[in-house]
C-alpha cells in the first residue's frame, strides 16, 4: 500500500501545468526523433539533455522521460506509413502495417498501434512501480549463458516463420547471420571478413540494414510497375475513433497481455534490447494464432503483438537501470546519465535513500505514456497526408531521408552506401521469393548470440558446463523441441502435398 | 520467367558457393589460444548449416523440375516488370550516395532528386508542366531537409562544394 500512497502523491507532483506543457513538448520532440530513421531515441534524449541542466531536478528528468517515451513509440508512425522502422524496435511493425496502409487501413492500423503502444508501456510500468526491486534479482540471475539460451530460442523462431518453405526461409535467415559476422569478432576483436576495407571494421548498422532492405528495396520493387499503373497514391479510409470496435479490441487482450509480458521481461535483461522484444513477440503471436497465414499480409494482431512489446520494453529496462544501475542500451544509458546529473543515485539503496524522486520518474512515465496516446491520436490525420503525394514523387524523397537518417546514425557516409547494398539484397529476395523476415530476425539476433556464447564458454570453460543453469535449459530444450516440431509439421505437409498430386 | 523456372537453382547455387566461401574464409581466421572456440567458430558453424541446406534446395528443386517446368508452361505466365525503371532508379541511387560526399547534400540531392522523380514518373506524367513541379517539390524539399538537419537535429550533412 505504501507504494501506491507514494505513486498517488509522486501524481500530484508530475501533474502540474507547467511540467505538463514540458512534457508534452518533450514527447513531441521524442515522437519527431522516432519517426525519422536514423535520429533515435538516445540522440534525442542526448540533444535535450544540456537543456535541462537548468531546469529544477525533477522537471528535468520528465522532460528526458518523455522524451525517451515519445522516441520509442514513434517509430511506428514511418514504418506503418512509409515501410521505413523509424527506430529498430519498430521493425516487426511493419510486416502488417505497411500492407493495412497499402490496403487503404492506414489509419486504422495507426490508432492499433498507437492504443496497443499506449497499453504495453502502461503495463510495463505499473510492473516498474510495484516490482520493480523484485525483478532486478532476477535480472542478475542472468549470465552470458542465460542470454545465449534466450538468443537460440529466438534464432530457432525462423523456422516457425519459414514454414510452408522451410529450406528457402533458413537459407534467408543464415544470411543475415553472415552479414553479422563482417567486422570485429566479439570478445577478442579479431578483423573478419572485411577484405581490407577499414569501413567494414565496425560491422553493419543495424538501422541501416534495416532502412536497406525495406525502404529502398520496396522503392526498386515499385518501379517494376510505376509505368503500368499510373499515377498512384494510396487511398485512405476514414475512421472513426482508434478505428476498431470493442469486440475487436477484447479479441486481442489475450495476445496483448502476452506481449507485454515478453516485452516487460525481455526488457529487464540488460543487452537485449526492444527490437528482438518486438520480433519475439511478432513470431510468438504468429505461432499462437489460429490463422498465421494472414501474418504479414496485414493482420492487425501483428502489429498489437509488436507495439506492445516494443513499449513493454521501456518500463522493463528502467528495473535494471533504476535499481541496480545498469543500463541496457545506448539510450538508456543516456537516461542514466541524465538521472545522475539530477541527483538521483541508482543502486540498491534506491528505494531507501531516492524513493520520492523514484516514485516520480514512475509517475512521470504514466503521464507521459497517456500524453504519448494523446499527441499521436490527434495528428493521425495530419500523419496519413504524406500518403496523398504520388507514389513517384513519394519514394526518390524517402530514398533521400534514408540516405541522410543513414548518414546521421554515425556521420559515415559509408553507412549511406550500405543502404543501397541492403536494398539489392531485398530486391533479389524479393525476385527470388526469399522472406526478407528471417534474415532481419537473424541479423538483430546474431552478433548477440555469438557474443553471449563465447562470454559463456569463456566464463564456465565448456559448452557442457551451460547445461548446470536451469533458465537456460528450459530456452534450449523449447527451442530444440520447437526446431524439431516445426521439421516435422514441415515434412509431414511435403507428404501430404505429393500424395495429394499423385492422386 | 527466368526467375520462376530457375529461381530456386539459382538460390541452390549461390548458398552453396557462399557456405563453402565461408568455411574456406573461418579457415584463415586466426583460432583462439584460450578457448575453446575462436572467432572462426560461428562462420564454421553456419557455413556447414548453408552449405547442407542449400544441397537439399537443389536435390528437391532437381526433383521437381520437369513437372514446375510444366506447369509454368501451362499456366501461361508473362513477366510484367519494368526493368528499364528499376535498373535507372538504381545506378541513379548508386551514383547518388557516392557523389553525397565530395559533391555535398544539397547540390547531390538537387540532381538525384529531379532525375529519379522522372526515373519513376508514369510516361504520361512527364510533360513539362509536371516537370516544373517535380523541379520545385526538389529545391523546397532538398533545402528544408538540409536546414532542418542542420538547425534543428544539429547535424551536418556534407557540404562539399557548396560549404557554408
Amino acid at each position: 500500500m505504501n507504494a501506491l500512497a507514494q505513486l498517488g502523491a509522486a501524481f500530484l507532483g508530475v501533474c502540474q501545468p507547467v511540467s505538463i506543457a514540458f512534457m508534452v513538448a518533450g514527447v513531441a520532440i521524442g515522437i519527431i526523433f522516432g519517426s525519422i530513421p536514423g535520429l533515435s531515441a538516445s540522440m534525442a534524449v542526448a540533444l535535450m539533455l544540456p537543456l535541462t541542466f537548468t531546469m529544477e531536478a525533477s522537471l528535468g528528468m520528465n522532460v528526458l522521460v518523455a522524451v525517451y517515451i515519445g522516441g520509442i513509440s514513434g517509430g511506428l508512425i514511418s514504418a506503418i506509413l512509409l515501410n521505413m522502422p523509424g527506430t529498430a524496435s519498430s521493425i516487426a511493425t511493419t510486416f502488417d502495417g505497411y500492407p493495412m496502409a497499402q490496403k487503404g487501413e492506414a489509419m486504422r492500423a495507426l490508432g492499433i498501434g498507437i492504443v496497443f503502444s499506449f497499453l504495453g508501456s502502461l503495463f510495463s510500468f505499473f510492473v516498474l512501480s510495484f516490482f520493480a526491486p523484485m525483478l532486478a534479482d532476477v535480472a542478475l540471475k542472468f549470465t552470458p549463458v542465460e542470454n545465449f539460451g534466450i538468443c537460440f530460442f529466438a534464432l530457432t523462431m525462423v523456422a516457425i516463420l519459414s514454414s510452408g518453405n522451410m529450406v528457402k526461409g533458413l537459407l534467408a535467415g543464415l544470411f543475415g547471420l553472415v552479414f553479422c559476422f563482417v567486422g570485429m569478432a566479439p570478445i577478442d576483436g579479431t578483423p573478419r571478413f572485411i577484405f581490407g576495407n577499414q569501413d567494414l571494421l565496425a560491422g553493419f548498422n543495424q538501422l541501416t540494414t534495416l532502412i536497406g532492405i525495406f525502404a529502398v528495396a520496396d522503392i526498386l520493387i515499385s518501379a517494376e510497375e510505376m509505368n503500368a499503373k499510373g499515377v498512384q497514391t494510396i487511398p485512405v479510409t476514414k475512421v472513426k475513433g482508434f478505428g476498431f470496435s470493442m469486440k475487436e479490441f477484447i479479441s486481442w487482450l489475450p495476445g496483448a497481455l502476452r506481449s507485454a509480458v515478453i516485452g516487460t521481461g525481455i526488457g529487464i535483461l540488460p543487452g537485449i534490447g526492444g527490437s528482438t522484444s518486438g520480433m519475439l513477440s511478432y513470431v510468438t503471436a504468429k505461432n499462437m494464432s489460429k490463422h498465421p497465414e494472414t501474418f504479414g499480409q496485414g493482420e492487425p494482431e501483428g502489429i498489437v503483438a509488436t507495439e506492445c512489446a516494443n513499449n513493454a520494453t521501456i518500463g522493463g529496462a528502467m528495473i535494471p537501470l533504476l535499481v541496480l544501475g545498469i543500463p541496457g542500451d545506448g539510450v538508456t544509458a543516456m537516461m542514466l546519465g541524465g538521472f545522475l546529473i539530477h541527483g538521483l543515485s541508482a543502486g540498491p539503496l534506491l528505494f531507501v535513500k531516492n524513493a520520492d524522486v523514484v516514485y516520480g520518474i514512475f509517475a512521470a512515465c504514466m503521464v507521459c505514456d497517456l500524453i504519448m496516446l494523446v499527441v499521436e491520436w490527434t495528428c493521425i490525420k495530419a500523419f496519413v497526408q504524406v500518403l496523398k503525394v504520388p507514389k513517384h514523387i513519394l519514394m526518390p524523397l524517402i530514398l533521400v531521408l534514408c540516405a541522410v537518417g543513414a548518414y546521421a546514425t554515425n556521420n559515415r557516409v559509408f553507412d549511406v552506401q550500405s543502404i543501397i547494398v541492403f536494398g539489392i539484397v531485398g530486391y533479389i529476395y524479393h525476385k527470388f521469393k526469399l522472406p526478407t523476415t528471417p534474415f532481419v530476425l537473424c541479423f538483430l539476433v546474431g552478433s548477440m548470440t555469438e557474443t553471449y556464447l563465447r562470454r559463456g564458454i569463456m566464463s564456465y570453460k565448456s559448452f557442457g558446463a551451460f547445461f548446470t543453469h536451469p533458465i537456460f535449459d528450459f530456452f534450449w530444450f523449447v527451442a530444440c523441441g520447437v526446431l524439431i516440431w516445426s521439421v516435422f509439421k514441415e515434412f509431414k505437409a511435403a507428404q501430404q502435398k505429393k500424395t495429394a498430386a499423385k492422386s | 520467367m527466368f526467375f520462376k523456372k530457375y529461381g530456386d537453382f539459382v538460390v541452390g547455387i549461390f548458398y552453396a558457393i557462399l557456405g563453402i566461401a565461408l568455411i574456406i574464409g573461418a579457415k584463415a581466421l586466426p583460432k583462439s589460444k584460450v578457448m575453446e572456440i575462436g572467432p572462426d567458430f560461428m562462420p564454421t558453424l553456419v557455413g556447414v548449416i548453408i552449405l547442407v541446406l542449400a544441397g537439399i534446395l537443389l536435390v528437391e528443386t532437381f526433383s521437381r523440375f520437369k513437372a514446375n517446368a510444366a506447369e509454368l508452361e501451362a499456366s501461361g505466365f508473362k513477366d510484367t516488370s519494368d526493368y528499364k525503371r528499376v535498373l535507372g532508379s538504381l545506378v541513379s541511387a548508386i551514383i547518388y550516395v557516392n557523389i553525397l560526399k565530395p559533391v555535398g547534400f544539397i547540390v547531390s540531392t538537387l540532381v538525384y532528386l529531379i532525375i529519379q522523380i522522372y526515373i519513376l514518373a508514369p510516361d504520361n506524367k512527364r510533360t513539362k508542366k509536371d516537370l516544373i513541379q517535380y523541379a520545385i517539390i526538389d529545391v523546397v524539399f532538398t533545402v528544408v531537409v538540409y536546414f532542418l538537419f542542420r538547425y534543428g537535429f544539429k547535424i551536418v550533412l556534407p557540404g562539399g562544394i557548396l560549404a557554408f
